[in-house]
């Protein structure tokens, strides 16, 4: 099994540990790994608010660089930016002048596959032995929830790590706030979001939020920082490769 | 670990100048101040959260749920293919009942046929049942100020519509209007238009409306409604309601008036199975609501009550600019309200604070398709995309799929701000290129230097949207890319 | 001022089909799949209907015969202290042969026919009387249809409201109701009448009866 890696951009600069975990379980899961080096960004920030053409751009560069290698699926340990090219690529070069985009999209869509679900279901993989003390609480990314359907696979893998215990929270399904460049056009709005889920998970007791998506853990976690929380913010991958330290 | 600091001020000036912010009180400035107002978070979330629980078990159970949205929209697809079809053959159906149809291109054809019409019944009082169509071209203003000689008394008889009309505001939610009123607030209102104090409780304030309405039902010489849906075969308007108060403005005054917009027209009878079921299930929670009222034309012969006159006028209303476009989708909403009562950002703000009369995910999605984009501007952007919306509709629209597409519509108009425009090209320019976006990250590293502080970014320009609000983390001293070379 | 042909006409030419062809009758409608009404199983729809109805507020009952109705509505009328019935003036309800003992009780009964000052009668009954076409089970709803004799306001104006139907007219589903409707024409005014009218507008508290009628009873005959 041969991977081709895709670290969203604010993953590669701001959070690069996620990465290396994702790196380091996959391995031990005997997947060989590569990183095209040539990847940036998938551009959903700009397709977000709106600018497609500059979306497009950095989208056909995406699939130029992916498609130069060769892989049996590309890893994203983000949910979101996973639905960017799986979903929103065919999306946003449909009617375009030159339809092959569309189409290339549309094969590489096929082969992006979010962490989580390609342990569990491409693996088949549901305990990787780790281990983690811990309360904690799970996020399910919107775009994991809604456009990948990927809801049992993260819990699978938690509920196989030992010591951590996983609890429910209240309005699970509500979004954290962030929606990119929402967070920062709409910031009282979007704060108010994330204050109703810090409700919720002062509720629960936990002492960690758990996901596959390091933007909402980033969106989350500030807020709860500045209001004086000491709750941990973890990336799934983190969780699967900590070992109790 | 890190400790609390003081929440700084915020700066909304600071964050117009970087352009990031309207100029003009926009979504979240009124957002603002209904974030901030807790006796209104209270009210959204007593209402959504009830209502939804009554739709997850209404609707959740259906067996034939997904069956019957497929069914919904393949229906509405159709009927939109064919939509001059559907409203002549509705025409027909009507006029050959005895029945009178007018075609409105505009609220300004509706409010001079309604007005001119009560001109003729030499009608005093205006009996209203809740109808968004009519709230959409401000009928019942239009109509005291076109039409001031006449001297109507136009009343709204939905409990929750006559509270609002009484206190001179619009609904803030398509099935709860005053869902952000509390009960005090009410009795206060309620008390203005009464001879004597009336005590807070629910039970003595519906008496008094009843009381009044009641006078109003037997005494209106016109009932106007609007129509839940709309049958081409038979002609029939089919509306729901849970009071009763559509069933009364169409039983007892002598004339009934039906504002109902194009696209609720369906084809055939027994597609109302499709639709009243998802409506009240999906709607209130309801399996059926209490009257489910099937109007075909004026009172039949030998009839003691119903309409002797029957007027449907059909109402365009910017409506059919969206058909055969990749928004036309928008046309096939019901007026359930379920998008609203999911969106997270709705459940923050209220309708108010979307500033048009269709409000939450659908009416940031039609108030520009309707209206035009630079009437409602930042209203595709009051979305975190969540897709909350497009996951409840009944109808399967898929609502954030068309908010991004208005976006980006405003951006090829070239409505889309300086400094943003600016931003994304050199955001496609860095992204576009390795050695651009590794100098880029390079530059990051050393301008965030001067504003790093206990792990966190401070006060650095350009970003006070989000560090007004949330600790930002710094870029990592090395990235991904780096460790990966160094091997892992 | 719209004309029609006009307004057709521009929205013809909007519509995906409109471009290519005039418009004639859509070349393929498309039909939905007959229904598969009692799709839920429900074995007794009266007792289904009963349960339902009950649940939303309003009373069901089941009477062996239409006598036993009859003491029912007397019963009803004496413990609500009456005054005045408004009923439909239709067959089955002079079989009821209430009309004689109630105003032996001292209930004035009136019948929807064409009499001065009928609405304000029907606004003034404490009770109102009449059938229904059918039932359906599965939501506790009555069907009613209008036309001479049977008025709409009798349903709709007094506080009480009460229905008589034989039990063989319980539907299992909405849609094996909206499918009796499907074919022929149809009646000015058919309603889909759910148990107690009700409002939930005030803080989601609800209240009962809020304009039509709070007091619903539905009795089954045989």
């Amino acid at each position: 099994m041969r991977v081709a890696l895709f670290v969203p951009c604010y993953v590669d600069q701001i959070n690069p540990e996620v990465g290396v975990s994702v790196v380091r379980v996959l391995r031990r899961l005997g997947v060989e790994v590569i990183y095209p080096e040539g990847q940036t960004c998938c551009g959903q920030p700009a397709f977000n608010s709106g600018f497609f053409d500059e979306a497009r751009t950095i989208g056909r560069r995406f699939l130029d660089v992916f498609e130069g290698e060769r892989f049996d699926y590309i890893v994203c340990p983000s949910g979101s930016c996973t639905t960017m090219v799986s979903h929103y690529y065919p999306f946003v070069f449909e009617n375009q002048a030159l339809p092959d985009d569309r189409e290339r999209a549309e094969a590489l869509g096929h082969r992006v596959r979010e962490f989580s679900d390609f342990v569990v279901n491409v693996l088949g993989v549901k305990d990787l032995g780790a281990s983690h003390a811990g309360r904690a609480v799970f996020h399910t990314g919107c775009h994991q929830r809604r456009e990948l359907g990927i809801l049992n696979e993260p819990r699978d893998l938690l509920q196989n790590v030992s010591g951590l215990e996983l609890l429910e929270w209240e309005n699970e399904e509500l979004c954290c706030g962030f929606g990119g460049m929402f967070s920062v056009k709409m910031p009282d709005v979007s704060t108010a979001m994330a204050d109703e889920k810090i409700a919720a998970l002062e509720k629960s007791g936990a002492d960690t939020v758990i996901s596959c998506d390091s933007s909402c853990l980033m969106h989350l976690g500030g807020r709860l920082r500045r209001t004086g929380h000491d709750t941990r913010v973890l990336h799934l991958a983190q969780i699967l490769d900590s070992d109790g330290r | 670990m890190e400790t609390s600091k003081p929440a700084r001020r915020r700066d909304t000036e600071d964050r117009r100048r970087e352009g990031l912010e309207s100029k003009v009180e926009g979504f979240n400035e009124r957002g603002r101040k209904a974030v901030r107002d807790r006796k209104l978070h209270d009210s959204i979330s007593l209402f959504t959260n009830k209502t939804l629980t009554g739709r997850n078990a209404q609707l959740g159970a259906h067996p034939d749920a997904p069956e019957l949205r497929e069914r919904a929209y393949r229906t509405k697809q159709e009927t939109m293919a064919n939509l001059d079809y559907y409203l002549s053959q509705m025409a027909d159906a009507i006029e050959e009942r005895g029945g009178n149809v007018f075609f409105a291109d505009d609220g300004e054809d509706v409010v001079r046929y309604v007005g001119d019409l009560a001109r003729r019944c030499g009608a005093k009082i205006l009996a209203k049942s809740k109808s968004m169509a009519t709230e959409e071209i401000e009928l019942n203003h239009r109509l005291e100020e076109d039409y001031a000689d006449l001297g109507l008394e136009i009343v709204e008889t939905d409990l929750g519509e006559w509270i609002a009309q009484l206190a001179g505001e619009t609904p803030s939610h398509i099935v709860g209007p005053i869902l952000h009123m509390n009960k005090e607030r009410i009795t206060e209102i309620l008390s203005g238009v009464s001879d004597e104090d009336l005590p807070p409780d629910v039970e003595s304030l519906a008496a008094f409306a009843r009381k009044r309405l009641r006078e109003k039902f037997l005494n209106a010489d016109i009932g106007i409604t609007g129509a839940n849906f709309g049958v081409a075969e038979t002609g029939t308007i089919c509306t729901v309601t849970n009071e009763g108060n559509a069933r009364l403005v169409t039983s007892v005054p002598p004339v009934h008036v039906v504002v109902m917009g194009i696209e609720k027209v369906i084809p055939k009878f027994e597609d109302l199975s499709t639709f009243v079921q998802l409506l009240s299930r999906s709607g209130t929670g309801q399996k059926i609501t209490v009257y489910t009222n099937f109007i075909t034309g004026p009172r039949g012969e030998g009839e003691l009550d119903g309409a002797e006159e029957f007027h449907l006028i059909l109402m365009d209303n910017g409506r059919s600019k969206l058909l055969g476009t990749e928004y036309e989708e928008a046309l096939y909403c019901i007026r359930c309200g379920s998008c609203l009562n999911v969106c997270p950002v709705y459940r923050q703000t209220g309708g108010h604070a979307y500033g048009s009369t269709y409000s939450g995910p659908i009416g940031a999605v039609i108030t520009p398709l309707l209206k035009g984009d630079k009437e409602a501007k930042d209203l595709p952007y009051a979305s975190s995309l969540c897709g909350a919306c497009t996951e409840t509709c009944p109808v399967g629209i898929p609502l954030h799929d068309l908010l991004l597409k208005l976006r980006n519509r405003q951006v090829e108009e070239g409505m889309a701000g300086r400094a943003e425009s600016l931003m994304f090209k050199g955001f496609e320019r860095t992204m576009k290129s390795p050695v651009a976006y590794k100098a880029g990250a390079k530059v990051g590293r050393l301008m965030q230097k001067p504003f790093a502080k206990d792990g966190s970014i401070e006060g650095a320009p350009g970003i006070r949207g989000w560090t007004d609000f949330r600790e930002l983390a710094p870029l990592a001293e090395k990235s991904f890319r780096e460790l990966w070379k160094e091997g892992i | 001022m719209a004309d029609r042909t006009k307004f057709l006409e521009s929205i013809r030419h909007r519509t995906r089909r409109g471009r290519y062809k005039p418009t004639k009758s859509p070349d393929s409608v498309w039909t939905p799949g007959v229904d598969r009404p009692g799709r839920e199983e429900i074995e007794d729809p009266p007792a289904r209907f009963i349960e339902e109805l009950e649940a939303l507020g309003g009373h069901g009952e089941r009477a062996e015969s239409l006598e036993e109705a009859r003491d029912y509505v007397l019963d009803l009328a004496r413990e609500r202290e009456a005054e005045l019935l408004v009923r439909w003036d239709v067959g089955y309800l002079d079989e009821l042969a209430a009309d004689e003992p109630l105003r032996e009780a001292g209930v004035e009964v009136a019948l929807w026919r064409d009499l001065p000052g009928l609405r304000e009668i029907a606004a003034r009954a404490d009770i109102g009387l009449s059938t229904g076409t059918w039932a359906i089970a599965e939501t506790g709803s009555l069907v009613l249809e209008h036309g001479p004799g049977r008025g709409r306001s009798v349903t709709l104006l007094p506080p009480t409201y009460v229905a008589i139907l034989p039990a063989d007219r319980v539907l299992r589903a909405v849609p094996e109701a909206i499918q009796k409707y499907a074919r022929g024409t149809l009646p000015a005014n058919v309603c889909f009448h759910t148990g107690p009218s009700r409002s939930g507008d005030i803080e989601m508290s609800l209240v009962v009866g809020m304009h039509g009628p709070g007091d619903v009873h539905v009795i089954l005959i045989g």
